[in-house]
């Protein structure tokens, strides 16, 4: 019995190694511009944040800028280029902190997420980017050429109603010759 | 009560303490791995961050189900059907409907993982998950998941039907071969030593399902059997025996591998401090708590069990079952969460 376990494991190994798949990893966040809890004197012109392996492309990595008062200051689309991840900065304004967010798709296809805080000394000149702007690119729109869709909860009622349905079916299936 | 040949009372309270403890363990690893929300960037609704792991680990329950109630016919052997066939007509249905759960919770994976892919939008289309099944590799392994699912679901109502002339090897087989395409899209690899993380994780997967549902099936419709059981657990134990080596061994070098890739960390800081390692920690504490059950059974238990007396199995291994479930409610949580 527990060799032909063996052989299945086997078996099920050596299909995985044949269709072998490419590195994936969890992504982390080795360094960024600006650094850290660094202190400025006048804005950056762009964020950039590397990560130690590739980050996926497509337009749902996220970099927002957050000023003082929770005004938004990223702008532009997010560039991607291997494992790293640019975002344009408009010209800085009132003095003060500033937390850089980033929420992007890792090559394992989990979101990951983080913040990097900074300090302006000097106010500059710039204004903040339209209202809720919340991400700094990759204008998502997904929904539009999709035509809708529906929430969440809808998909999930309808899971439970096609299990309880397919229950009912396979159940009464099996039991007719029985 | 009686516990002659063919009449066993079914373990309801094992089944009720496995599904409680993986809940537990999966909102236990929500808990300690929520972060604050990050100013400025779209976060997916809680509700979907917390039914991600929930779903999930009733995903991995309904295929420990599946696996181990095949597993199950394999153990009790095909040479006493008078002995067996009624325990069998009992699992029978519970192993259909296990495969059909299966089969639903990797569709629900699928949208939940699909909405938390684009946090921008509330809702889903089909063609949000067309484009998450073509961008991301997890995309498509919960699809192959859930087709292979299926053919489970179809391989349970053939043996409902014609008994065990479906091989139950060959359950057992696509059983295990289905719980493959996940870990492949997790984070288990990386760029070094992707292909020996890879086998090490699969080899992990596959013997803790095949541990856990071998004895859950065994405690759940065999402990009252005392005549079956004598025939069974020792077969079972050594499947057990290499499971558990299997499952610490690869389990350990996969928590250490992830945590020193990630070049910003060390260690043991990283095992006490971050939610990966104090997750990694739970479960090595699960694993030595199952592995002092286990021996318990194996050495207090077995030789009684064997000389057909009447033992306390049924409530040491409801325990032991308890901390695998919470062990695999950890599980869900850690191989989503970062090492940071």
């Amino acid at each position: 019995m527990i060799r032909r376990l063996l052989v299945t494991i086997a078996t099920a190994l050596v299909a995985l190694v044949v269709t072998a798949t490419p590195a994936l990893a969890h992504n982390v966040l080795v360094s960024s511009d600006p650094a850290k809890d660094t202190t400025l004197e006048t804005g950056p012109s762009k964020v950039t944040l590397t990560f130690d392996a590739p980050v996926q492309g497509g337009n749902v990595n996220q970099v927002s800028v957050v000023g003082p008062n929770g005004t938004q200051w990223a702008e532009g689309e997010v560039q991607i280029s291997s494992n790293i991840v640019t975002a344009g900065v408009r010209p800085l304004g009132p003095a003060g902190t500033y937390i850089v967010g980033y929420r992007i798709l890792s090559a394992d296809g989990h979101p990951v997420t983080g913040e990097i805080p900074f300090t302006l000394t000097k106010a500059g000149t710039g204004t903040p980017a339209a209202a809720s702007a919340a991400t700094g690119g990759g204008a998502v729109q997904p929904a539009a050429q999709s035509g809708g869709g529906v929430p969440v909860w809808v998909w999930i009622l309808g899971a439970v109603v096609l299990l309880a349905i397919g229950l009912t079916l396979a159940l009464r299936m099996g039991r007719d010759k029985a | 009560m009686t516990t002659t040949g063919t009449t066993s009372q079914v373990r309801y309270q094992a089944i009720v303490g496995v599904v409680t403890a993986a809940l537990i363990g999966a909102l236990i690893g929500v808990a300690l791995t929520t972060t604050a929300p990050v100013p400025g960037v779209a976060e997916v609704s809680e509700v979907v961050s917390v039914a991600i792991p929930i779903v999930r680990v009733l995903l991995d329950l309904a295929a420990v189900t599946t696996i181990g109630l095949a597993l199950l016919s394999v153990l009790v052997g095909y040479d006493r059907p008078k002995l067996t066939e009624p325990i069998m007509r009992r699992a029978r249905p519970v192993a259909l409907a296990a495969s059909l759960v299966w089969t639903v919770t990797a569709l629900v994976t699928l949208v939940l993982q699909t909405a938390e892919y684009r946090p921008q939008v509330s809702t889903v289309s089909f063609a949000d998950i067309g484009d998450y099944v073509v961008e991301v590799g997890a995309g498509k392994a919960l699809l192959v998941v859930a087709v292979l699912a299926l053919v489970q679901v179809v391989l349970g109502v053939l043996a409902l039907r014609h008994g065990e002339k479906v091989p139950a090897e060959v359950r057992v087989g696509l059983g295990l071969f289905a719980l493959l395409p996940l870990p492949v899209t997790g984070h288990a690899a990386n760029w070094d030593y992707h292909d020996y993380t890879m086998i090490s994780m699969e080899l992990h997967v596959m013997s803790a399902v095949a541990w856990t549902g071998g004895l859950g099936a065994m405690v759940v419709l065999l402990a009252g059997n005392r005549t079956l059981l004598a025939h069974a657990l020792p077969r079972f134990s050594k499947l057990a025996t290499v499971c558990l080596a299997l499952t610490v061994v690869t389990g350990l070098f996969n928590g250490v591998v992830e945590i020193l890739l990630n070049p910003t960390i060390g260690l043991v800081t990283a095992l006490f401090t971050t939610p990966y390692g104090q997750l990694v920690v739970l479960k090595v504490m699960c694993a030595a708590g199952i592995a002092v059950l286990g021996g318990m059974v194996r050495w207090k238990l077995m030789p009684r069990i064997v000389r057909h007396e009447r033992t306390a199995l049924a409530t040491w291994a409801t325990f032991e079952l308890t901390v695998m479930g919470l062990a695999f409610g950890f599980a869900v949580v850690l191989t989503r969460a970062p090492v940071s």
